[in-house]
């Protein structure tokens, strides 16, 4: 057929004349992109030609938004970023601000800190688990997920106030002091965690059909995955070891003793398999952490009105997702002349179509599961 | 639908025919009201808060809305959650167009009922579901618990139960002149209820100050002792990998002319001409001691004469990191074509770094820099007809309210 | 072909006193009056009207069964508001979407997509005709009830093609042709399998195929035939799966890919039928199932006569009944615990290991019947 004609954005050659291929839109509103994601997506019967993303469906303005608020005002913006580790962006925004006005944090804070962004990587990982099992059918595991993490949000929401959007910390420390009940608590959940995660490891990771669906599913090389800018898991399923936490650590990550897990192959099920990896390396850290949370301030010094000095002040921290990079330029007023997020899952998505080229229509939401976006990150 | 329209017609004259048309109704709205199969639709942090309410822990099963519908035809409810970017506002009205009736649509979290966080100085965002389509209920919060999801949903099942079959469904009920007139005096008549008791509150006060009672005692203000927290001076982070010194030896050696943008000692701020930014950033990858094979991000900052593009690149082996800022001078446009012009031009980092291609199709839609022999160079967040070019200083957009101070 | 054969206890009663009812009728008319005729007619509608109850009878304790096992799978309540334990859900469900809007897409072919939900139910009804609910409790005892049921299933088929072609979406038109190649695939082991308990029991007939299991609960063929009739139920739960297009087999539907495949453009009624006729078909496997493997009606008696005559007292559709939703709830189990194999990997279950695993099992069966290792 001589009507194989390419939409914008598209770049394989048409097919022969032979082939008749064609093209299907999947979203905005689609069971499996994760929200407001739309994928072009070019076939030949099944079988992926070529996948383009088309964007902004949640574009906000939020960087323009930031220009006319002040900079504790912003943190209210992370959080609208990536929900599900919304306390990991309100770190990487305070590290950012610190930076520029040379705030030290108190030994307290630092720990409560890394406590909390622990906990929400695993509540991240979770919903991947869940989002994972429900995208390939498995809707059993979808509820699962869900459930532990609850746990996770009820100390969320007594620390902080909030269930998803925390708000919570603040360049210095944190907004306010953790309550006496936070230790046993999270001992408590830890405990359960661990019974969770193997039973929910017994359930998965062995299940036949599901490796069927993932082993060998949109492999990713090592070059590919730097070249595009994966970060986080997607990265070190590749077989890249890097982590900000223990290749550039920020808090007191450079004083804990764990492990960054990296698997070789690539595919869906490696990525699947390094969260899992990560869940259980973040209970150890918390482990580390609760035990020895020091008394003292929870914060230092509030100025009374917060500004940053003259420059361009840059930091980055690793959330569930990936490298997220806060970028800041002041010209010494209240709110920032320019701020502009890295969003992990931005570099993630962009090596969609290196995974999904030839694969099945199938295989592109296993694909997308794996790379676990989140779009108002991406859109911001 | 269908029959329901003719049932009172013709029952309504027989005698005790309403009897039985009061009664069809109530069985055909509680059928409605509990039976509320809502559309999977979600944008943001709200869509999490809706799954969680079909979870385990608060489970929306028990309210019969457990099937969650991946087609609109099929489904009864629009849970509007999440905010409603004017990229996406005509996707949300064609899946409402799409859903049959009877519908009904809860708009979920503060975006959806005023543009939340959103409303002002933004050029994106929708200030509420409202705007766009019929609402039914509105649910406040940012974002709103599973609780008050299911609290808006019995809400709606009181308002279904209202409904009959003289006064048929129809879209867009809610927002049509009579139902909003009923509203409007319903304020009215709670102004002029505010309104005497202020009146009376007033005449309350004066009695009460001129013959107080005789245990009163006045108020006296308590100061709250304020926290002090000590001043605690910034850990310097480690060193990672090469110092900004030695790295800018390296560099040196491929253009002697660049200069050190900022001085820092854990990222290289180099300042490099637009000319030998392709070639500097080229020869820093080759380079075995540089290696930056990774690219972090490219971004943009607007000036008042020329753009700043900064390329922040990073080793993922060695783990340091080198930001490359070029500045850009705007060109010279006619005042009234300036803001839909592109105004500066700079080769594109795509053959190098294929990350670079959506990173700079958001500069080049957000700054309006044109970026050469880049493969793609089209809008990636905005629409294709979106006039301006939002992070300039100057951007000005009829959508925008800024905020009262 | 089925007419004829109307043999339950109310036919024969039908049958004797029409001609009796109609002889006090004046006799100048009685030579014109086609008695016979006229009792058929009568014992079709009796048929009709009791398939049709037995066909929807169980699809709410079906739907509502499902929403209970999903839900007690996934550590939740379920229904819980309407009656006591959400009992009423359904019938909410139904009526809800009976008052519902209905209509075409734009460029939809509308004949045709009217027509596939009228399709969708013929085929569960035309099964249950067949099937003998208890002694003497059956439309039609065809000698060719096997081959009947699998035409039968093959016509069922075509409502969804239909569907996802009439609906002008491409979704459901990539759900329509992996329903077709999928469907057609796995009737073949289904058919297999059918052929290994018509060789065990010597007839095609449903009522003959019970009749070879009466005894003891060891004599039904999931026993008789040691090993062979477990390898054999179990292979038919498999592929009766990917036949009902259930999950985890059920690419066709597929949720997270095609949103709903070829039921995604249908609304209000039409889809209310899809969804009975989903249930239906589940019932009516289960009941297939419950005939050639699990003794039909025939009571568990376990040999100890004190407690068979007890057994036996129970009417034979309890026990049938009670066996059918025993293998629903197989299948409900199997539903919610397992992921959704990709649409190759189905097809390479189905020709790389089914289909010789079948052949495999007839050729046992062969030897069984040879050297008679069947349970006598």
């Amino acid at each position: 057929m001589s009507t194989n004609v390419l939409l914008p954005g598209f770049r394989e050659a048409p097919l022969d004349e032979d082939f008749e291929e064609f093209y299907i839109n999947m979203g905005p509103q689609h069971p499996s992109t994760h929200g407001a994601l739309r994928l072009v997506l070019r076939l030949d019967g099944e079988k992926i030609i070529e996948v383009v993303p088309h964007l902004g469906y949640i574009h906000r303005g939020m960087e323009k938004q930031a220009e006319k608020l002040n900079y504790i005002q912003y943190i209210m913006m992370s959080d609208r970023q990536d929900y599900l580790t919304a306390i990991q962006n309100n770190l990487g925004v305070c590290l950012a601000l610190e930076k520029g006005t040379k705030i030290g944090v108190p030994e307290r804070a630092e720990y409560i800190r890394v406590i909390l962004a622990e906990l929400s990587r695993i509540a991240s990982h979770l919903v991947f688990y869940a989002c994972f099992g429900g995208d390939l059918g498995g809707q059993t595991v979808l509820l699962y997920g869900f459930k532990e993490r609850e746990m996770i949000h009820d100390i969320f929401e007594e620390v902080t106030g909030s269930r998803l959007t925390t708000n919570f910390f603040r360049p210095g420390g944190s907004n306010k002091d953790i309550p006496d009940t936070f230790v046993p608590r999270v001992k408590a959940l830890l405990k359960h965690l661990e019974s969770a995660l193997s039973d929910y490891d017994r359930l998965l990771t062995k299940n036949i059909a599901a490796m069927d669906r993932s082993v060998g599913v949109g492999v990713l090389s090592k070059e590919d995955a730097i070249a595009y800018g994966c970060s986080g898991p997607v990265l070190r399923a590749s077989g890249v070891s890097y982590d900000v936490r223990k290749n550039d650590p920020y808090s007191i990550y450079a004083s804990l003793d764990f492990k960054v897990p990296v698997f070789y192959n690539g595919d869906c099920y490696d990525r699947y398999l390094i969260r899992f990896e990560e869940m259980y390396e973040s209970i150890k850290i918390i482990k580390q952490c609760i035990d020895k949370i020091p008394s003292g301030p929870y914060r230092s010094k509030e100025k009374p009105i917060f500004k940053l000095p003259n420059g361009s002040f840059y930091a980055a921290t690793e959330t569930a997702k990936g490298l997220y990079g806060t970028y800041v330029v002041s010209t010494g007023g209240n709110s920032p002349y320019r701020i502009h997020t890295r969003s992990p899952s931005f570099g993630n998505l962009a090596a969609l179509n290196t995974m999904a080229k030839g694969q099945r229509l199938s295989d592109l939401v296993t694909i997308l599961a794996t790379i676990d976006p989140v779009i108002p990150e991406i859109d911001r | 639908m269908g029959i329901m329209p003719f049932i009172p017609k013709i029952l309504d004259p027989v005698p005790g025919g309403k009897t039985i048309v009061n009664m069809v109704d109530y069985v055909v709205n509680w059928a409605r009201a509990n039976s509320l199969w809502p559309l999977t639709y979600g944008t943001s942090c709200c869509a999490i808060e809706m799954m969680s309410s079909s979870m385990a822990r608060y489970d929306i099963a028990r309210f019969g809305s457990e099937v969650f519908r991946d087609s609109p035809r099929q489904a009864d409810l629009f849970i509007i959650a999440g905010t409603i970017t004017k990229r996406m506002a005509p996707a949300v009205q064609m899946l409402w167009e799409q859903i049959p009736g009877p519908k009904y649509s809860i708009a979920m979290g503060a975006c959806t009922i005023s543009g939340g966080p959103f409303r002002y100085d933004n050029y994106a965002v929708v200030r509420g579901a409202e705007q766009v389509i019929p609402v039914d209920v509105f649910i406040p919060g940012c974002p709103p618990r599973p609780e008050a999801l299911f609290h808006g949903l019995l809400k709606l099942r009181e308002k279904i139960m209202k409904e009959s079959s003289r006064n048929p469904w129809k879209e867009g009920a809610l927002s049509e002149s009579e139902e909003r007139n009923r509203y409007k005096e319903a304020a009215a008549a709670w102004a002029e209820l505010e309104k005497i008791k202020d009146e009376e509150m007033a005449i309350a006060r004066e009695q009460f100050k001129s013959n107080p009672p005789e245990n009163y005692v006045p108020y006296k203000a308590i100061r709250v002792q304020k926290e002090t927290f000590p001043d605690i001076p910034l850990k310097e982070n480690l060193q990672v990998g090469k110092s900004t010194e030695s790295l800018f030896e390296i560099a040196k050696k491929y253009s002697p002319e660049i200069q050190i943008h900022t001085e820092n000692n854990e990222i290289l701020h180099l300042s490099v001409s637009k000319e030998q930014y392709f070639s500097l950033v080229e020869s820093l990858k080759k380079d075995s001691e540089m290696n930056l094979d990774y690219l972090i991000d490219v971004t943009a900052v607007d000036y008042e004469n020329h753009f700043e593009l900064v390329a922040q690149l990073m080793s993922i082996t060695l783990g340091h990191k080198v930001f490359i800022h070029v500045d850009l001078l705007k060109e010279n446009v006619p005042e009234e074509t300036k803001d839909n012009a592109l105004l500066a031009s700079v080769s594109s980092l795509v053959p190098l770094y294929p990350a670079a291609e959506f990173k700079e199709r958001e500069v080049f839609e957000m700054f309006g820099i044109h970026f050469e022999s880049h493969p793609d160079l089209r809008h990636l967040f905005l629409d294709e007809d979106f006039k301006g070019f939002p992070l300039r200083k100057d951007f000005k957009h009829p959508h925008i309210i800024p905020k009262p101070v | 072909m089925i007419l004829p054969s109307v043999t339950h206890p109310i036919g024969d009663f039908v049958r004797e006193n029409v001609p009796n009812i109609l002889g006090y009728l004046p006799e100048f008319i009685q030579p014109y009056i086609p008695s016979a005729e006229i009792a058929t007619f009568i014992n079709i509608n009796i048929c009709m009207v009791a398939i049709a109850i037995i066909g929807i009878a169980p699809v709410p304790v079906l739907i509502y069964m499902e929403r209970k096992v999903c839900a007690h799978i996934q550590c939740r309540l379920g229904p819980m508001r309407l009656g006591p334990h959400g009992v009423l859900q359904l019938v909410a469900d139904i009526a809800k979407l009976l008052f519902k809007e209905v209509y075409a897409p734009i460029g939809a072919d509308k004949f045709l997509f009217y027509l596939a939900p009228i399709f969708v139910l013929t085929a569960p009804f035309l099964n249950l005709c067949v099937i003998p609910f208890d002694k003497n409790l059956q439309v039609a005892d065809l000698s060719v009830a096997i081959p009947f049921i699998l035409a039968m299933n093959g016509f069922g088929i075509l409502s969804t093609l239909l569907g996802g072609w009439a609906s002008n979406n491409k979704y459901s038109l990539i759900s329509s042709l992996r329903s077709g190649a999928q469907i057609i695939s796995y009737e073949i082991s289904f058919a297999m399998i059918l052929l290994l308990v018509v060789m065990l029991a010597g007839s095609a007939s449903l009522g003959e195929i019970t009749a070879s299991q009466s005894g003891h609960f060891w004599d039904w063929w999931i026993f008789k035939a040691p090993g062979l009739g477990i390898l054999a139920f179990l292979m038919f739960l498999v592929s009766s799966t990917a036949e009902l297009n259930r999950a985890p087999f059920d690419i066709a539907e597929a949720e997270q890919e095609l949103t709903g495949g070829f039921h995604t453009e249908y609304n209000g009624m039409a889809f209310a039928m899809f969804y009975l006729a989903e249930y239906i078909n589940l019932f009516t496997t289960s009941c297939i199932a419950t005939v050639c493997f699990l003794g039909g009606y025939h009571a568990p008696t376990i040999g100890i006569l004190a407690i068979d005559n007890i057994l036996n007292y129970v009417p034979g559709i309890v026990w049938f009944l009670g066996k059918a939703f025993f293998v629903v709830w197989i299948y409900m189990m199997f539903r919610w615990t397992f992921v959704r194999p990709r649409v190759d990997q189905l097809m390479a279950l189905e020709w790389k290991f089914l289909l010789p695993a079948n052949l495999l099992l007839l050729i046992l069966g062969v030897v069984f019947l040879a050297f008679g290792w069947i349970l006598p």
